[in-house]
């Protein structure tokens, strides 16, 4: 074995796979520190003071949400507004914000939402993306849904909804009926209003707005 | 060549990201370029082996 | 299973693993299956076992198989790398029972119970509700305890034994993949947070340590088989360790564009990504180059003409689904992974039947295969066989089985066309858009004919169980 090559030398491959997969574990350990920092939730002063956190606090409850083009950015970005009311109040305390919307984190995981829904993009693809869910027309004053469900405000359409869904066809998919009791219906919307503030990096694009595009028109 | 500053909060990655590819081609450089030494290291223990 | 001609235990408890990983193997397609069925027609099981269901069942059994067919790997070729039985094959066997009766327990609460209230005993008893590891948290801790002491024994073994690369490799593999299944332990109302940690979970699990198991199982399997060359072998695994955990482990970026983590992750995630497919080119070269290079110095050494030379291949169906694995992961985790993972791509396809048609056959290309080449190698030596053949069934079992899954791929990649195409460019993602895609002929037809092709992949595993249950006694192997 006078002239061994570097390349065909198991030492050589041992070493850079060992170099490799250490830094880049490495690596990755850096950039979890550095985006948990990012996408820590943040709270009531943050939303009184119109800072801009990826996962804004639970009391953006009581603000409205929008999802509009941001030129900078080149994408949509969700906007959070003035006050709105959310079940009459908009005046829901931190604590009672955070309950609510542990009450709807604990059900969405409690009834498999994820494996026929999507949410932010990731679970099952048998039913709708749940992402900007709270900022769907359906669900609006022009929508259908408060209509069928005889409620007259987006948040108590979807809760009577989620609490007796095979009553209400939409297709012929039907979601079951998970034995979703009120309160936890009340839950399961505060928590799909706060995941339709959170910044996708503007996923899903262009939501809600190609309402009639028929065949392309 | 710089491009303006796009992300939500400033970060050391964020800052790295100045438009297409800089941060990944800075990433994989620094990945790969030790290996030229590890390469050198194991040429001169092979040749001294003979 | 006759076991007479083993006399290694730890070969003996593989056998059970592959076992009841071949049951559970057979539980996921019924369940797929049953979500095919709902596909096409809704009404069908509807308020009894909903789609949410079937579908936990059909991704966990999944998952559980194949780490089952990964444990019983381990256990299978430890004795032969090592050259000593493995430590602790008591613990082992325990372990596997309590594993075993644990998945069993987990199957009827998900089947009957279902779903609980909106509270901290659901996820501990019931249901996590997160895809791929819904499994409740009594049952992780269980994990966590099989895994460690199914390490303990694989680390105890190696230091014990003869270390070879493909333990070496095995033993840092299997610790990673054990330790990562801490991070998707525990509940957070971030659901940003959340699905960061639970992709720490799922992409180095099935992206990084998954892919490097299987790098490890084909170099064993090439040196068992055809006889190649050991040291050649490890270097090629070597070389594949670094690409795999180089871009894998950073690739894991391409799942967090979307989830509320910061901007750069575009960059992280694309190019990091986009190289995955690299060392899977690698290993697709690496066993066909291996096969037809043994083969030529058999033909050089018999000096005779090419038709009168014997193939070197141990075992036919082994190697049949070992080349499949070559093929399969390149294609399925590689080119169909890749199809999605820029994102400018994927700011469309995310959450579309595009990723469904990826996980079909990525899962099947890169793993199905590879472990069910290890069961046939596992029926091989606990009947003696010194040569194995393939039987009708077993071409059959493989050829109704790789043919479904291709199928299925390709009716899912259509159907995420159209959801593409429809559902997000064209009518904007909206809940209505959803169903507008759904409704879609060319989708409607896709998901027909995804069911038929898992009829036939059902098909083709009740011939891969027949084979697998009868071929250790069929006479025309030689022994």
């Amino acid at each position: 074995m006078a002239n061994k090559s570097v390349w065909s030398d198991n030492r050589f491959w041992q070493r850079s796979a060992t170099w490799v997969t250490g830094f880049a574990s490495i690596l990755l350990i850096w950039l979890t520190f550095d985006t948990s920092a990012q996408i820590a939730m943040g709270n009531d002063e943050d939303l009184k003071n119109g800072v801009t956190k990826r996962v804004p606090g639970p009391t953006v409850i009581n603000y409205k949400i929008t999802y509009e083009m941001d030129a900078k950015r080149g994408h949509e970005v969700p906007v959070i507004g003035g006050k709105e009311k959310f079940f009459g109040r908009d005046d829901w305390s931190e604590e009672e914000a955070r309950a609510l919307l542990h009450l709807g984190k604990l059900g969405s995981q409690a009834k498999n939402c994820m494996d026929c829904h999507t949410l932010l993009g990731n679970g099952a693809y048998y039913a709708p993306d749940l992402t900007k869910a709270w900022l769907d027309p359906a669900w609006g004053p022009d929508g259908a849904m408060q209509a069928l469900t005889g409620k007259n405000t987006k948040e108590e359409a979807m809760a009577e909804f989620l609490q007796h869904p095979d009553q209400f066809p939409t297709h012929a998919r039907m979601m079951p009926d998970l034995g979703i009791t009120a309160e936890e219906a009340k839950g399961l919307v505060a928590f799909l209003k706060h995941m339709s503030s959170i910044d996708t990096n503007g996923f899903p694009r262009n939501f809600g707005r190609m309402q009639g595009a028929i065949n392309g028109k | 060549m710089f491009e303006p500053f796009t992300d939500v909060v400033p970060s050391f990655f964020g800052w790295l990201n100045q438009g297409p590819l800089t941060l990944t081609i800075f990433l994989h450089t620094v990945i790969v370029l030790p290996m030229i030494w590890i390469y050198f290291q194991e040429k001169k223990r092979l040749e001294n082996e003979n | 299973m006759a076991n007479n001609h083993l006399t290694s235990e730890s070969k003996q408890l593989a056998t059970w693993y592959f076992t009841f990983a071949a049951i559970l193997f057979g539980a996921q397609l019924l369940f797929g299956l049953v979500a095919a069925i709902q596909y096409v027609m809704p009404g069908f099981l509807y308020g009894i076992l909903d789609f949410s269901i079937a579908r936990i069942l059909h991704i966990n059994a999944l998952v559980v198989w194949m780490v089952f067919a990964m444990f019983g790997s381990v256990y299978w070729l430890l004795p032969d790398e090592t050259g000593i039985e493995t430590v602790g094959i008591k613990i082992g066997k325990l372990l596997f029972w309590i594993f075993a009766a644990a998945i069993v327990v987990v199957v009827l609460v998900y089947l009957f119970i279902q779903v609980g209230p909106a509270d901290a005993t659901t996820i501990w008893f019931i249901t996590e509700g997160r895809e791929y590891i819904e499994a409740p948290r009594w049952a992780d801790w269980g994990i966590v305890v099989v895994a460690l002491g199914f390490v303990a024994n694989l680390f105890l073994t190696g230091i014990k034994g003869r270390q070879s690369g493909i333990v070496t490799v095995l033993m840092a593999d299997m610790i990673a993949f054990a330790g990562l299944y801490l991070a998707g332990m525990f509940f957070t109302d971030n659901i940003t947070i959340d699905q960061y940690w639970w992709w720490w979970v799922i992409h180095l699990w099935v992206e990084a340590t998954w892919e490097v198991f299987v790098g490890a199982i084909a170099a064993y399997g090439l040196i068992t088989m055809i006889g190649a060359h050991r040291k050649v072998v490890e270097m090629w695994l070597w070389i594949e360790v670094a690409m795999l955990f180089g871009s894998g482990i950073l690739g894991l970026g391409h799942h967090y564009f979307w989830i509320g983590t910061p901007e750069y992750w575009w960059e992280i995630g694309a190019l990091f990504s986009a190289l995955e497919p690299l060392p899977l080119v690698a290993m697709f070269i690496h066993v066909l180059y291996d096969w037809g290079k043994t083969q030529g110095a058999e033909m050089a050494d018999e000096h005779t003409d090419e038709a009168h030379v014997k193939s070197v291949i141990t075992n036919k169906p082994a190697f049949t689904w070992f080349v499949l694995n070559a093929f399969g992961n390149f294609l399925g985790a590689g080119i169909w992974g890749f199809f999605h993972t820029l994102p400018q791509v994927n700011l469309y396809t995310h959450g579309t039947q595009f990723t469904s048609a990826h996980g079909h056959l990525a899962f099947f290309g890169a793993y199905a295969t590879i472990l069910v080449g290890m069961m046939y190698i596992a029926v091989q030596g606990t009947n003696g066989i010194k040569v194995m053949k393939h039987t009708k069934a077993s071409l059959w079992g493989v050829s109704l089985i790789t043919g479904g899954v291709v199928g299925m791929t390709v009716a899912l990649t259509i159907a995420g066309y159209v959801q593409v195409l429809v559902s997000r460019a064209q009518m904007g993602a909206t809940w209505a858009a959803y169903f507008d895609g759904q409704s879609g002929l060319w989708f409607a037809q896709a998901m027909d004919w995804r069911l038929i092709m898992g009829t036939v992949t059902f098909l083709g595993f009740l011939f891969l169980a027949k084979d697998l249950l009868t071929t250790g006694k069929n006479p025309v192997h030689e022994r």
